[in-house]
């Protein structure tokens, strides 16, 4: 992956938390890194997802799939709760019903 | 310079064009698949949590180590007890990467304090240097 995140950017995320202190340096770098591995896990698993559900396109509920059956993702649970489920044979339409907008 | 004091919620993202770029690289092995604009947005929103996640964990650390700032130990250790310990060997290539980096950058500045040297004096001297490597070309023998 050649495309990188704004490590400033991450610094802010960082001490948004107002108990997070001062931060080296290469800490927002290194946080970058494994930011960086987190999302190519989650993206690929999300994507096996809409494959399983013969869909090219990968929609909220292929991902929420990803972090359920995952348990290094189950501190996403909560961000992944307001998405719908769709039963595991229907196919993929637009307009699932969501209410993020 | 408060960080805390830029703009609102916004800044707390990521970039929108950043994240679909690394997922369009993710899934170069698989054209044809997209990721819905949605469900790139709330991807960003589970790299967020991710980061505060890291964050909050490598701090606690620091504090119990009564450290002020957050190192790269401590997020190295954030991340075995959060159960992501398979990303500890990439990060640690990364901050030896960076380690080495801030080490070379720093040589050269102070090679340069250290001829004692004003940059002039400095260019002056590589010019003589290459204009008597030239003669010494040139007058060698064919």
């Amino acid at each position: 992956i050649s495309t990188k995140f704004p490590v400033a950017r991450i610094k802010r995320i960082m001490q948004a938390d107002d108990d997070v202190g001062k931060v080296a340096q290469v800490t927002p770098v290194v946080v970058s890194k494994a930011l960086e591995l987190f999302m190519i896990s989650l993206v690929t698993k999300a994507a096996a997802e809409a494959k399983a559900r013969n869909s090219k396109r990968v929609a909220t509920t292929h991902l929420k799939q990803a972090v359920t059956k995952d348990e290094q993702f189950d501190f996403l649970s909560e961000i992944v709760g307001k998405i719908a489920d769709a039963p595991a044979a229907q196919k993929e339409e637009d307009g699932e019903g969501r209410k993020r907008k | 310079m408060s960080d805390r004091e830029f703009g609102g919620n916004d800044d707390l993202s990521l970039p929108k064009a950043t994240v679909g770029k690394i997922i369009s690289e993710i899934l170069q092995s698989d054209p044809g698949v997209t990721f819905a604009k949605d469900t790139r947005d709330l991807l960003i929103e589970c790299c967020v949590e991710f980061i505060t996640l890291i964050s909050s964990e490598a701090n606690e650390i620091a504090e119990k180590e009564a450290k002020k700032t957050i190192a790269c130990e401590h997020v190295k250790a954030a991340l075995e007890e959060l159960d992501f310990g398979n990303y500890v060997p990439a990060i640690l290539e990364v901050a030896a990467d960076y380690k080495k980096q801030q080490a070379s950058r720093e040589k050269k500045q102070t090679k340069i304090e250290q001829s004692g040297m004003t940059e002039e004096e400095l260019i002056r001297q590589q010019q003589e240097l290459f204009r008597s490597a030239t003669d010494k070309f040139n007058a060698a023998p064919q």
